[in-house]
């Protein structure tokens, strides 16, 4: 305890001053997307957080098995919670009505949330069994239960449960051995109908249905619909209505030229035959899910121009189905939401421009609004929603539809307006990188062009470019005085994010993100991650389906590729625009010279070299790790990564000189049996290890990150429990490269006026290997991914960025903590202490200051990409893979820009005190040199 | 060690695998049910690691705990917690009995210490055993801003002995005004003994003082350039 105490305090006085955020810049240098994932249909809704809750919150449960509660006014996340790992099986979320829980399910688990705070109720897992379905018993016996509602799962395996509301436990286990396929669950007031599907030899499937007892669980009847003539897969089933006063079961052949329903509980089945002379492209049913509303249903019927909807009304007593009323066909895409106020149900429509909402009893429009135009929304059309109606006297007064579109934004739409939208697609990023905006772009082909002419043209086509840069001149002496009063009230950064293009900092970078499913699109870094654009890459490739795409930057457009084609797109990165790789001039990096390029690529476990740029020829070199080891990852050293000093000057003034080389590889390989990983460093022209180094004990199924940098590279271990280490936990490994242990000593490649690293024989004898000094700290945490902060001109010390799932945090660990350097077991003398080294302690706790990300929760972070800015001081990241990130560091402060502090009206305030103090003091001053000419000291 | 570990994880696999619960205590420093519902705790040996989210009653239910010896942590946004060292083993109830039962044991644990070098316990007990789990401090994710204060302005030492000086000087004359005419004569010829007293009085102290170079902060320059002017010594001696 107390040596915990004392290392605890001994780490709080070593730290440095902390490199924080600052209060007042949090949440407006940084922006944070919190996201859910695409919403899915059957589990979004709308419920009361709690029985007598005057607002109700968004639940939804996504595509990527999040769950999470959206406030309708602001779209801001209210809670959120995703399994640490994925399940297999789809996601399922219910809540009763009136309850103060949302109950969710995916793979074998079943959790009860608190709907207001998302804190866990209860949970359970079915031990070797997915959910397939999950139902809220509504009433038992005709009564509701208000207290707590009971749960009822559907197993893969065949077996119903009933769950306690208040603990989870199982009242009872139906198990059905009949070997059918489960398919869903649905309750009436009275029974509790089991619904499966019983393939047949000859292909075709049946539906049956099996009622059971929802209080003892005992099977009561059970029929078979011959559906076998229609039915042939799952996606045919169109409906197994849940919970109403009527539940259906609808389904539809392969052409979607007829529709069959039966209400459950009955063997009846009433056929439609599917309007409209086109095609019907998918079927949708719409149906409300309350115990005590009305039996009416829409069915949504797409083709392939439009969209039109027919009404049905269930007699329950005469137990029939009968057409109401039809919808007419719009052209596009449109969407139906249902929505039950008491016994009413209303049906909403909502299309890319306008929302209109109809009673269930008739046809007659209760209201109507336009949707107004959005570029969020631009050319997307609306995939699924869930509304919110307010009807008084027979006119719909209000109502607000949280709506799917098909470019993945989640938008609420209130009475035409759109009032949030949420990026949900970018959940699914996968790569992403940083573009120049277009002014630099202009800039920079311009000075190429006046690079590649003579003297003369080039100077004329530079004053040519002052004269035309003249036109701007009005324009900007005429922003001179908004732009001072805001600089000086203060309010500077809100005109900022409109105006990328005056950006003095270059903290407005473009980030182009590419999701799995082929969505490409800009963020601001500087402006809150605003979208600049949205495109979906179908739309130039349209045979291919994308799953991985991967980005390169080049300069005015990114190139992508995926697995999916060959080939590349080319995408202008300011407009979204296709290139055609015509129209540019597509550049590979061609070495000057003579010299020629070396690249390398994993080939079968085997890092290869290749000279040149395909990988056709013979390889030059390459590198298998020895022992049957096997390669997991490797990292090269960033292709732009500059070092603005060779060496390190120490205390007393003398240099210990840093062994740069641009070729650096990190290869990191484990051994599965033995679970050891090995580091090697690699110099990628020659193929010559330069660094190996072996760990034992390492968890080899946790992520090994690692990054390098300048001179200096650093991973991060798990110490894996089985062999009972000595120690437990989490390590973090930093090395430094030195050409010398010496200082003053440039090593064994000192006196050489050139060398090379192909043939190191003719050095003076021996390879040039680094000296390598490294430390290994013990972390609190587990960290998934590194990377080190970029700066232009690589002046400012670079902080080690690292990224905490457990906490959904990123961290900056400033360079002079890990400093390798660091003296063991005694303190620092004078001159370590000037050089900023502290004694060695075996553990680094994250400080709260170091959070980059301070009070977001910055979830599923993937990869963390930095990029310098305009200015030396500051670096922008940008994190993504689940959640979206930004923000900017100045590792070393930001010493060339004025930060919010610095209070300008103070300083014009204490120039004029200084000034109207000059006026009054100068009379004195004169009358004191004149009498000190005059006057004869005594 | 490794066989007896790979002893308890076989045993394991034969009885029910342990379950127990981490729980928050209402403390001085934190309301637990005022915590974020991203508070979560994790139990790592090998392998992935256990997660278990927060309750509703503030506390963290783990299952199916396989013997071994598992590192507890409880991540959290707003407060730091200690990280917790949790044996789980089956052992006898009774000597000699055979029945066996699952025992979990937890103590604090240290980053960057041995495994061994347990700290306090912190609860053991068989099946759904309950361990505190405590709060070790808030989290400060903020740097302070050093803007201008006027407080801070006046606690700067240069500036509260410039306005000390200050005072003497212009308070001085005001002081020797005041003075009945016998102490002012006594303090008078009290000064003129003082070796250290200079020869001018205060009124021509104040005359002579330099305002612009006192303000340019030139004090022993300003003295030197003029020796005659007795203000800094004036100054030196207040």
């Amino acid at each position: 305890m107390r040596f915990h105490a004392a290392a605890l305090v001994l780490a709080a006085c070593l730290t440095p001053p902390a490199l924080a955020i600052f209060e007042d810049d949090a949440y407006h240098i940084d922006f944070h997307h919190a996201l859910i994932g695409l919403p899915k249909h059957d589990a979004t809704f709308f419920q009361k957080p709690y029985a007598g809750s005057k607002a109700s919150l968004l639940y939804t449960i996504s595509e990527s098995q999040a769950i999470g509660a959206v406030n309708p006014k602001d779209g801001a996340l209210v809670w959120r919670q995703a399994p640490s790992a994925p399940q297999n099986g789809t996601g399922l979320l219910r809540a009763g009505e009136d309850q103060d829980t949302a109950i969710s399910a995916f793979g074998d688990h079943v959790a009860a949330w608190s709907a207001s705070d998302g804190r866990i109720v209860w949970e359970t897992r079915v031990d070797g069994a997915t959910v397939e379905d999950l139902e809220i018993l509504e009433q038992e016996d005709g009564i509701t239960n208000t207290d707590s509602k009971d749960a009822l799962v559907l197993l893969g395996n065949g077996e119903v449960k009933r769950l306690d509301g208040r603990t989870g436990r199982a009242k009872w286990t139906h198990h059905d051995t009949s070997g059918d396929t489960p398919f869903q669950l649905s309750t009436s007031p009275t029974t509790l109908f089991y619904i499966s599907l019983h393939t047949q030899l000859l292909g075709g499937t049946k539906l049956k249905v099996t009622s059971l007892s929802p209080i003892t669980g005992k099977k009561l009847d059970s029929y078979t619909l011959s559906s076998e003539s229609e039915v042939s897969a799952r996606e045919h089933i169109l409906f197994a209505g849940a919970n109403t006063a009527a539940p259906l079961l609808a389904w539809t052949d392969k052409a979607n030229k007829v529709l069959k329903v039966n209400i459950i509980g009955t063997k009846g089945v009433s056929t439609f035959n599917a309007p409209g002379k086109a095609g019907v492209e998918k079927i949708v049913l719409h149906a409300p899910n309350r115990l005590n509303s009305l039996a009416h249903f829409l069915v949504e019927y797409q083709t392939a121009t439009g969209h039109l909807a027919e009404v049905y009304h269930v007699d329950l007593k005469k137990s029939t189905v009968s057409k109401a009323y039809s919808l007419p066909e719009i052209a596009g895409r449109g969407t139906f939401t249902t929505t039950s106020s008491d016994a009413n149900v209303y049906f909403t429509r909502i299309t890319s421009d306008e929302t209109s909402v109809v009673s269930s009893k008739s046809h007659g429009i209760l209201g109507r609004w336009p949707v107004k135009a959005s570029a969020a929304l631009a050319g997307a059309h609306p995939v699924h929603g869930e509304s919110e109606v307010v009807v008084k006297s027979g006119s719909a007064s209000a109502v607000r539809s949280a709506v799917l579109y098909s470019n993945g934004q989640w938008v609420l739409i209130r009475n035409g307006e759109i009032a949030w939208s949420r990026p949900e697609f970018l959940s699914s990023a996968v790569s992403a990188v940083w573009a120049e905006l277009p002014d630099q772009e202009a800039l920079a082909h311009e000075l190429e062009a006046e690079g590649h002419q003579n003297v003369l043209a080039a100077y004329f086509h530079r004053v040519k470019r002052h004269i035309r840069d003249l036109e701007h001149l009005p324009a900007w002496l005429q922003t001179i005085p908004s732009r001072v009063l805001g600089s000086l009230i203060g309010k500077s950064e809100d005109s900022a994010i409109d105006e990328i293009h005056h950006d003095t900092f270059g903290f407005h970078k473009l980030v182009i993100v590419a999701t799995a499913a082929g969505q490409l699109a800009a963020l601001d870094v500087g402006s809150q991650g605003k979208l600049i654009w949205n495109i979906d890459l179908s739309q130039f490739a349209p045979d291919t389906t994308f799953t991985s795409p991967s980005l390169k930057a080049l300069r005015g457009y990114v190139e992508i590729k995926d697995p999916g084609f060959d080939g590349s797109l080319y995408i202008n990165s300011t407009s979204g625009g296709m290139l055609s790789s015509e129209t540019i001039q597509v550049q590979p990096r061609v070495p000057p010279g003579d010299e020629k390029l070396i690249a390398f690529s994993l080939v079968a476990g085997e890092l290869k070299g290749y000279l040149g740029s395909d990988a056709t020829s013979e390889p030059v070199w390459d590198f298998t790790p020895p022992n049957g080891e096997k390669i997991v990852s490797y990292t090269a050293r960033p292709v732009d990564d500059p070092v603005s000093s060779i060496g390190k000057v120490l205390g007393d003034r003398r240099v210990l000189y840093k062994y740069l080389n641009p070729n650096l590889v990190l290869v990191t390989t484990i051994v599965e049996t033995a679970k050891t990983a090995s580091i090697y460093l690699l110099d990628s022209a020659s193929g010559s290890l330069l660094h190996s180094v072996t760990h034992t004990d390492v968890d080899i199924a946790r992520p090994i990150p690692a990054t390098i940098s300048e001179n200096w590279f650093s991973y991060s271990l798990t110490v894996d429990a089985t062999s009972g280490p000595s120690s437990r936990g989490y390590q973090l490994v930093v090395a430094e490269l030195y050409e010398s242990p010496l200082p003053d000593d440039r090593g064994p490649l000192g006196k050489q006026f050139n060398s090379s690293t192909l043939q190191p024989s003719k050095a003076s004898g021996d390879v040039a290997k680094p000296y390598v000094l490294s430390q290994t700290y013990h972390i609190p945490e587990e960290i998934s991914h590194m990377t080190v902060t970029q700066t232009k001109q690589g002046i400012t010390s670079r902080e080690l960025l690292v990224t905490l799932p457990n906490s959904n945090s990123i961290v900056g660990i400033p360079r002079a903590v890990i400093d390798p350097r660091r003296p063991i077991g005694r303190d620092p003398n004078a001159q370590e202490q000037s050089e900023g080294l502290m004694k060695y302690t075996p553990m680094i706790l994250f400080d709260p200051k170091w959070h980059l990300n301070h009070k977001y929760d910055v979830a599923g972070v993937k990869d963390v990409i930095t990029s310098a800015s305009g200015v030396e001081s500051t670096s922008l990241i940008f994190a993504y893979g689940f959640d979206v990130f930004g923000t900017r560091v100045a590792p070393s402060f930001a010493f060339d820009v004025l930060g919010k502090g610095f209070n300008k009206i103070q300083m014009l305030l204490t120039v004029a005190a200084l000034f109207v103090g000059v006026l009054f003091v100068a009379p004195l001053v004169g009358r004191k040199q004149i009498n000190s000419l005059w006057t004869i000291p005594s | 060690m490794r066989t007896s570990i790979f002893s308890l994880a076989y045993l394991a696999t034969l009885s029910a695998a342990a379950r127990f619960t981490l729980h928050i205590p209402q403390t001085a420093l934190v309301n637990p049910s005022t915590l974020p519902s991203t508070t979560h705790a994790t139990l790592q040996s090998s392998g992935p690691p256990q997660t278990a989210f927060l309750t509703r009653s503030n506390s963290f239910i783990f299952t199916n705990v396989s013997a071994g010896s598992y590192l507890a942590t409880v991540h959290c946004r707003e407060f730091a917690f200690e990280p917790l060292r949790i044996d789980v083993a089956v052992e006898e109830a009774v000597e000699g009995s055979g029945e066996k039962r699952e025992v979990v044991k937890a103590w604090q644990t240290f980053v960057g210490n041995e495994w061994d070098n347990k700290g306090e316990a912190r609860g053991e007990g068989g099946n759904g055993v309950v361990v505190e789990v405590k709060p070790v401090g808030a989290k400060y994710y903020y740097q302070e801003r050093s803007g201008f204060s006027p407080l801070s302005f006046l606690k700067n030492p240069m500036i509260l002995m410039a306005l000390f000086s200050m005072v003497l000087i212009f308070g001085m004359p005001y002081l020797m005004d005041n003075m009945d005419p016998e102490t002012k004569a006594e303090f008078e010829e009290m000064q003129k003994k003082s070796p250290l007293a200079g020869q001018a009085n205060p009124a021509t102290q104040l005359q002579n003082f330099d305002l612009a170079s006192w303000m340019a902060g030139k004090t022993d320059s300003g003295a030197s350039s003029r020796g005659q002017s007795p203000a800094p010594q004036g100054k030196k001696r207040g």
